[in-house]
């Protein structure tokens, strides 16, 4: 018997009969994320219900040295939960529980495969949140969330997923469980390996559980979106934003390009008379409101925005943050967009643009470019959309090319190749621009010490 | 050449259907805790209306509600999306559909606008009575559910064209309305009541300088005594309760089951 039919007879007398699938279209559709760039190929589907049976399935596989790559949402941007090399795909969705919520520690206990959003359906009925926010939440899944370190709406509020995270339980390639600081706000006792899984998109470890840090919901917050003339209106109105009577919970940008592949999908506009080039969406808590009025007739004055709406209820609200979070699937859903998620100091962001309209000239002349992001984080989403008469694989080949370009002048800035959506095998090929051989061969010697076998996700990340 | 028109619009507080709405458990009324309120969304597609009117023939619209203080949220929401100036009729205390459009006859008379349009009903208690009350005492023509051929997403309504349509002499009105099955056109002589529904246009966002500017424009008070009518109530709410919670859904363990149950137990194919 060859070591891969030892490994499925083994999965199959000690596992639940449904754990496993080799159902083609289970197979396609768990062997890829939102990436669509590379051809889903998995083995095999198993879809545990317990940590004990991902440990389990560890367990065979480094005895049988099978590959395995772990599956969240699959919302990802950057082929991390690709298997398009014959992989056992792992899905944690059959892993949901939420547990009682901690409400004197501030915390939940969640299984990997819980949806974000349900997270916080569950939280908020207590008056809680846990501040990791975007626009996939109604299909990521909390595992998934942990191990890209999501970013998201509400970085500039709250930071990152790691700032939110208390404990991890991790399933290591060997198949041990490892419980890491459980519900501890303080643990300095060397060595913080939680952080290590946090970020490390599936190479070290499987997140079979984790231990949430929560916060109150937010009190009332204001709506705002402003029509504004150019990115460099973005930025200025950011810095003035910055000092406003208020505190900032999302400052996010996009442009015509955007909303016009908005209005093809979605039927959503801006709510403006005149139409504009770039538009910020703007959502701040504890506004003053005596100093609120004065602040705003000065955006005016001073020529700074165009024009401008605050919601007077929640459906307006929602209409305004689903102009910014329809983005994303709208290029997708009408045309093939090449995405880059690039970080730059935010006090970079003016000279970085400029010099990148110069690339955008030469490399793509005349293509449509759909700029959009996080952008109080230095965090530029920038999508090259597909020209109708080139071949995808035409498409792939230039884009390719002139990423290069792109990263260098992102490494010139010193900012990273990746901002938020991770390093996955999209960007693999350019991790050198952000980070130096030996921060690399470091990354190398934690993967070889955590997966000696190379089993977890491999050929991902490095 | 077009007529300047008066219009006068209507800007109900109601609570936000976002917010969760609890009953009590006494059944005397709705928990105001934790409540959000908002204009009821059929007058703020009166407002729109009145709005796409009035920057097409000139003139004016005045907005009226009624209410304790805390409606001026609601009257400033109007002016901010561009009506000129308010009328807050100042009381607290349960109201009636009939006491309702009582009070706004008497602001009718006062303003003498050339049409009044209003929500076709509210969405806390969705009566849909005070339009036609109103017309009746009036003496006014009613066009009720006012609605359009063009769709919500035409250019018609891209380019905020309004959908009732004024006579070249200023005298009538004619008004798309649904009827059951269809579209019916109804022309009115004016001074005339319009209600309105749901597909009649998109209300537009309040722009940011006409919100500033609404903390300026005028909001003149008025009392039911001092418009001489008489609000004590002619109805009274016995009780009120929640619907009966839904029952929790099933699983099916495949599709032969699901239609199996389908076919015998919902009995819907």
């Amino acid at each position: 018997m060859d070591s891969w039919s030892a490994f499925r007879s083994a999965l199959e007398a000690q596992l639940p009969a449904d754990t496993c699938s080799t159902d083609a279209d289970d197979l396609a559709t768990y062997g890829r994320d939102w990436t669509r760039v590379f051809a889903p190929a998995p083995k095999l589907l198993v879809r545990p219900r317990t940590t004990a049976e991902v440990s389990t399935v560890m367990q065979l596989a480094t005895a049988h040295k099978v590959a395995v790559v772990p599956s969240g949402g699959r919302t990802g941007l950057a082929g991390g939960a690709v298997a398009a090399k014959g992989e056992v795909v792992l899905s944690f969705e059959r892993m949901r529980a939420i547990g009682p919520i901690d409400a004197l520690g501030l915390s939940v206990v969640v299984q990997a495969g819980a949806v974000t959003e349900a997270v916080h359906r569950h939280c908020a009925e207590a008056g809680l949140f846990w501040p990791v926010d975007f626009a996939s939440k109604g299909s990521s899944q909390v595992g998934g969330n942990i191990a890209t370190n999501a970013g998201g709406v509400r970085v500039i509020r709250y930071g990152l997923t790691r700032q939110w995270v208390l404990g991890l339980e991790v399933v290591l390639p060997s198949g041990e469980v490892l419980q890491l600081n459980g519900a501890l706000e303080k643990n300095n006792t060397g060595v913080d390996l939680r952080q290590l899984f946090i970020g490390s998109e599936g190479i070290l470890g499987l997140i079979t559980q984790a231990t949430l840090k929560l916060t109150r919901l937010p009190g009332k917050t204001d709506v705002f979106l402003f029509a504004v003339d150019n990115l460099k209106a973005v930025l200025k109105l950011f810095s003035t934003a910055r000092k406003g009577p208020f505190t900032l919970s999302a400052y996010e940008f996009f442009t015509d390009k955007c909303t016009a592949r908005l209005e093809k999908h979605r039927g959503l506009r801006p709510p403006f008379e005149a139409a504009s080039s770039h538009y910020v969406l703007m959502e701040v808590e504890a506004a003053d409101a005596g100093a609120l009025d004065p602040w705003l007739q000065k955006l005016f004055e001073d020529g700074l925005v165009r024009d401008g709406t605050l919601a007077q209820s929640e459906e307006q609200a929602r209409g305004l943050w689903a102009l910014r979070e329809g983005i994303s699937e709208s290029l997708s859903a009408t045309g093939l967009p090449h995405k880059n998620d690039i970080a730059l100091p935010i006090e970079a962001l003016g000279a970085f643009c400029t010099e990148l309209d110069s690339v955008f000239s030469t490399r793509y002349p005349g293509w449509e470019i759909c700029l959009f992001g996080h952008i109080g984080d230095g965090n530029l989403h920038v999508n090259v959309m597909k020209p109708e008469q080139l071949t995808k694989e035409a498409f792939w080949e230039k884009t390719h090319e002139a990423d290069e370009q792109l990263f260098s002048l992102v490494k010139k800035y010193h900012g990273s190749i990746s901002a938020e959506h991770g390093i996955g095998l999209l960007k693999k090929p350019f991790l050198h621009y952000s980070r130096s051989d030996t921060e690399l061969a470091l990354m190398r010697a934690l993967k070889a010490a955590f997966d000696p076998l190379g089993i977890l996700n491999p050929g991902k990340v490095l | 050449m077009l007529f300047p028109m008066k219009i006068l619009v209507t800007a109900k507080r109601v609570e936000d259907p976002e917010s969760k709405i609890k009953v009590k458990p006494d059944g005397t009324g709705i928990v105001p805790e934790g409540l959000k309120y908002k204009i009821n969304p059929f007058d703020e597609i009166a407002v729109e209306e009145a709005l796409r009117l009035v920057a097409k023939h000139k003139g004016e619209t005045v907005v009226v509600s009624i209410g304790g203080k805390e409606v001026h949220e609601q009257l400033r929401h109007a002016m901010a999306m561009g009506v000129d100036r308010a009328v807050w009729v100042n009381h607290t205390g349960p109201l009636d559909q009939m006491a309702i459009a009582g009070l706004l006859k008497k602001v009718c008379e006062k303003e003498k606008p050339d049409m009044a349009i209003l929500g076709k009903q509210s969405i806390d208690d969705d009566q849909n009575q005070v339009g036609q009350y109103m017309a009746e005492w009036l003496g006014w023509g009613q066009a009720t559910f006012a609605s359009k051929h063009e769709s919500l997403d035409s250019d018609a309504e891209k380019s905020k064209t309004p959908a009732l349509v004024v006579g070249a002499d200023g005298k009538t009105v004619k008004v798309v309305r649904e009827v059951d099955g269809g579209l019916g056109t109804v022309e009115c002589t004016l001074p005339a009541v319009v209600t309105t529904d749901l597909r009649l246009n998109q209300p537009r966002y309040a722009p940011l300088p006409g919100i500033m500017k609404a903390k300026s424009k005028p909001i003149e008070e008025l009392t039911p005594a001092g418009l001489g009518v008489d609000v004590a109530p002619k109805l009274t709410v016995l009780k009120m309760s929640a619907p009966a919670p839904r029952k929790a859904g099933i699983k099916v363990p495949d599709v032969a089951t699901l239609m199996q149950k389908l076919k015998t137990e919902a009995k819907v194919i």
